[in-house]
């Protein structure tokens, strides 16, 4: 039984991923993210908690450190002693980089948190007990725990906005960790749609909420696999690697001209983010 | 001094022990009450803390892991003292643990269900607690093997059975002597019942010997690999800070530390209270005191080498969180912990102190609040310096709802304790008697050699 | 024909030492020094198994077996459990990962080896036990006892043996 299970599959049991593993086929979701192009409005952020039932937790709550906002906005300013240190204001998108080495999923005790198929960092709502282990291990501290029973917290979805939840995503309850899903609702619908037509997801088909809200079009997502996706070509023109640990630009490869890196790759958690590093000198 | 009389009559150590389960001084009521009036507001805050959420405790999304975490640490750490006691002491025939390991013992067995308890007050979904067991169900689903979450569950679990089954199988030819003594109540059904027919034959003996060795030789590797895998808790995760190879001997050292002040505080006490003078006597004492400073500086030691391996390597991250740790929010405690922790256990290498026993009780609460400290500032530090820099100085104080916890478990830990004391003989009538025996045999064969000259 | 048993106290280890070389050395007729004498002390004496003969104790074998089937069981109980668990990949580790598997397998070596011991420990050492036909309270006080099961005829010459090695009481009970 068990025995034999192990005997027989001992090679598929052993493998590690990425690095020796198949590639994920016919989907890989991956993002890219130009730097350049953020102002940093927060129309993703504020687009996320609308598609994905965030709630907001309100002034007091979020000065202790317990918002929700799985796409956040991070500001950094230069240090240079410049007279106007906002000009030097650099803006940061950052959600849940759906590792494919993540560090949550190897300490979840109870194996709430997976790496699927498609190549995404799933969280099970229902089978999470809270350890809050995965945070503690995560190097962008991108998940979220739910402090409070907020579905039934007052202030939260206020009487007319409970109708504008969306029924496509479960409301959370408390003592349970989320995170950004790459709005994994959307991203299922499509390929349900795609196989009833026997094909796989076209790019574009499909887009997350951030990317859908973003002003200046700084997000790109889709399927990595797909030679035809944005993503794929943006990735590839910046020679981004999903299975290495260090890209052509750590290595000062093309003079120099290379834009795309991966947050805290030395980690080898391998994200499946791109940023594209920003050129240009002012916020503004 | 000697480490007990060998003119005690063999009688007046089962009277005097059998005595400590019926009229200890009153002290011991007035411990017991404050003792449940601490598990009260533990209570009370475990309750509201169920009710509504994790966040009355005052964790925030980075810093996720609080006072629970590091008091749970803290309570395995204390365990470890036992085991050096019964065990490792039990396989270098050291005689002088005989009269205090008992109770050693049980400090085991009673810290480690205080830890138990810190890791469900600490899950969110408390009533999802069963999820983290492996137990075989309907639709295949297992916990995560490769947490060091399920190891710390996996070992907790070894561990906890088996002192209390060390405990329990040391305990027998004692048990067998309370039946002898006590003629009628429950307490004659309970001991009748728990010494099993012990009558001290020469085949019960010899397997006790046996039996007793084995689990002794069990216990020693089991409760290192018990700290090394909470160290592990840290040690395998990607942290500054926290990712530290020498994590586990570290843990382990320190637990033994905290253990041994810890008997050090419980020996005055129940010295006192149940009026043990003539059995644990200020030799012994003496002796783990000795052993307490040996243990002491085994932890400044791997204190100073964890701090000088992150300063001398190029990891930019932990050496950040290093230099937090000095100079940032936490730096009071950090320093307070070096203090307590090294500083003050240099009193007990003076011979005058040694003995002192106000001195010793104030000494032991202090390097135990020096180790308390400790598992806080290994847990909290990095969080508020990680790898990430959004999350830094993301300081976070812990509410009443974590400090009322944390203080609600002495009182757990104590009531467990001085029930046991109680109920059983917390010193071991047997081994007493066996350490009188050596004894007399030693001075006879010395007044032999002597008359031959 | 009729069996006797025969409890006697000794204050003094040295006596009942020398008690159990003389009833061991006598040839009594009805009396198997081997199997019908039982010395019952207050402490653990090294020295008892000595002077009653080499007397084999079988609990380090069930240690030995309880650990092995502990160790087995974890580890393929483990890894039996990661390939049927939707053989989901974490954290980029093989599904069957060895460090943790080995960290658990050795959790349960010790504890199959600490609970068979104490199996091991209850069967060899007979316990639980009834009370055996004669017993004193002064045993797990300061007094060392010899207890003889011996047919009638042989009562007689266990008494004089007891009695000239100033044993404290000697008590004495029909046998079935």
């Amino acid at each position: 039984m068990s025995v034999s299970n192990l005997l027989e599959n001992w090679a598929e049991f052993r493998h590690t991923h990425p690095v020796d593993d198949v590639p994920h086929d016919p989907y890989k979701w991956a993002m890219s993210i130009d730097l350049d192009a953020c102002t940093g409005c927060n129309a993703c952020s504020v687009a996320c908690y609308a598609e994905n039932n965030l709630p907001v937790v309100g002034k007091e709550k979020f000065l202790h450190g317990q918002s929700m906002h799985w796409m956040r906005i991070e500001r950094y300013w230069d240090e240079d002693g410049r007279d106007f240190p906002d000009q030097g204001a650099q803006f940061l998108p950052m959600m849940c980089q759906q590792c494919e080495a993540a560090p949550c999923e190897t300490v979840c005790p109870v194996g709430a948190t997976n790496h699927t198929p498609d190549g995404l960092n799933s969280q099970i709502y229902n089978r999470c007990v809270g350890s809050r282990y995965c945070s503690a291990n995560c190097p962008f501290k991108v998940r979220y725990f739910n402090w409070y029973d907020y579905p039934t917290t007052d202030n939260v979805w206020p009487a007319e906005m409970s109708q504008q939840l969306n029924p496509d995503v479960t409301v959370r309850g408390k003592g349970v960790m989320e995170k950004c899903t790459f709005c994994v609702q959307r991203l299922t619908s499509a390929k349900n749609t795609a196989k009833n037509e026997g094909r796989i997801v076209h790019d574009g088909e499909v887009q997350t909420a951030c990317q859908q809200a973003c002003p200046p079009g700084a997000i790109s997502f889709g399927n990595l696999v797909d030679a035809d996706s944005k993503v794929f070509k943006q990735w590839k023109a910046q020679h981004v690697e999903i299975a290495e640990f260090e890209q052509a630009k750590d290595r000062g490869e093309q003079d120099n001209k290379l834009r795309g890196y991966r947050i805290l790759e030395e980690l080898r958690s391998y994200p499946s983010v791109m940023y594209l590093e920003r050129v240009r000198e002012t916020a503004v | 001094m000697k480490d007990i009389n060998e003119d005690i009559a063999w009688a007046k150590i089962n009277t005097d022990v059998l005595k400590s389960l019926e009229n200890p001084r009153k002290l011991y009521w007035v411990i017991l009450a404050v003792a449940i009036a601490m598990i009260a507001v533990a209570v009370g805050c475990e309750t509201y803390q169920y009710q509504m959420g994790m966040g009355v405790a005052n964790m925030n999304n980075p810093h996720v892991w609080g006072l629970y975490i590091a008091t749970f640490i803290f309570w395995i750490g204390m365990s470890h003292s036992g085991t050096l006691l019964s065990a490792i002491l039990h396989l270098m025939h050291a005689d002088w643990r005989k009269p205090i390991y008992r109770f050693a013992e049980a400090m085991t067995t009673f810290s480690l269900m205080t830890a138990g308890l810190f890791v469900m007050v600490h899950l969110g979904r408390l009533w999802q607690f069963y999820y983290s067991l492996p137990y075989p169900n309907e639709r295949g689903l297992w916990p995560n093997f490769q947490s060091p979450l399920l190891w710390d569950a996996m070992a907790i679990f070894t561990y906890l059975s088996s002192s209390i089954l060390f405990l329990y199988v040391g305990m027998i030819p004692d048990l067998a002597i309370c039946r002898d003594n006590i003629h009628s109540g429950w307490r004659k059904k309970l001991y009748t019942a728990l010494s099993l027919g012990w009558e001290g034959t020469d085949r019960q003996w010899r397997n006790f010997r046996v039996t007793y060795l084995t689990i002794a030789c069990f216990l020693i590797p089991l409760a290192v690999s018990v700290h090394s895998i909470v160290a592990s808790d840290f040690a395998m995760s990607q942290q500054p800070g926290w990712h530290v190879t020498s994590f586990p001997p570290y843990f382990v050292a320190g637990a033994l530390y905290s253990g041994c002040a810890a008997i050090i505080t419980l020996f005055i006490i129940l010295r006192y209270v149940f009026r043990f003078e003539e059995y644990m006597t200020l030799s012994i004492l003496k002796k783990t005191v000795r052993l307490t400073f040996a243990i002491s500086m085994v932890w400044t030691y791997l204190n100073a080498v964890e701090f000088a391996s992150v300063w001398y390597s190029h990891d930019v991250a932990s050496k950040a969180v290093l230099i937090q740790k000095a100079t940032g929010t936490y730096a009071p405690f950090w320093w307070m912990m070096i203090f307590c922790g090294s500083v003050v256990p240099l009193i007990l290498a003076f011979k005058r102190f040694q003995t002192n026993i106000p001195v010793l009780l104030a000494v032991s609460l202090l390097l135990n609040l020096g180790m308390w400290l400790e598992r806080w500032m290994i847990v909290a530090p990095t969080y508020s310096h990680g790898y990430y820099p959004w999350t830094w100085d993301h300081d976070q104080w812990p509410s009443f709802v974590q400090w009322g916890i944390v203080f609600g478990s002495f009182g757990w830990f104590t009531l467990l304790f001085m029930l046991f004391c109680k109920i059983f003989p917390s010193v071991s009538m047997y081994e007493v008697k066996e350490m009188v025996y050596h004894r007399t045999l030693a001075k006879k064969n010395l007044g032999s050699a002597k008359g031959a000259h | 024909m009729s069996q006797r048993h025969m409890l006697a106290l000794f204050n003094n280890f040295e006596e009942a030492e020398a008690v159990v070389r003389e009833l061991r050395g006598a040839s009594i007729k009805g009396f198997n020094a081997d199997s019908d004498m039982v010395v019952k002390s207050p402490i653990e004496h090294p020295e008892v198994e000595e002077f009653l003969g080499e007397k084999p104790v079988y609990v380090q074998w069930f240690t030995l077996g309880g650990a092995l089937m502990g160790g087995l069981l974890g580890f393929f109980l483990i890894s039996g459990a990661q390939a049927n668990f939707f053989a989901q990949v974490k954290g980029g580790k093989p599904i069957v990962p060895f460090p943790p598997n080995f960290v658990l397998t050795y959790e349960m070596f010790i504890l199959g080896g600490v609970f068979v011991s104490i199996l091991g420990f209850l069967i060899c050492a007979g316990l639980p036990a009834k009370r055996s036909p004669l017993y004193s309270a002064k045993v797990s006080e300061d007094q060392i006892s010899i207890l003889v099961k011996s047919d009638d005829s042989a009562a007689g010459e266990l008494k004089a043996i007891f009695t000239k090695h100033q044993a404290v009481e000697i008590q004495e009970e029909a046998g079935k």
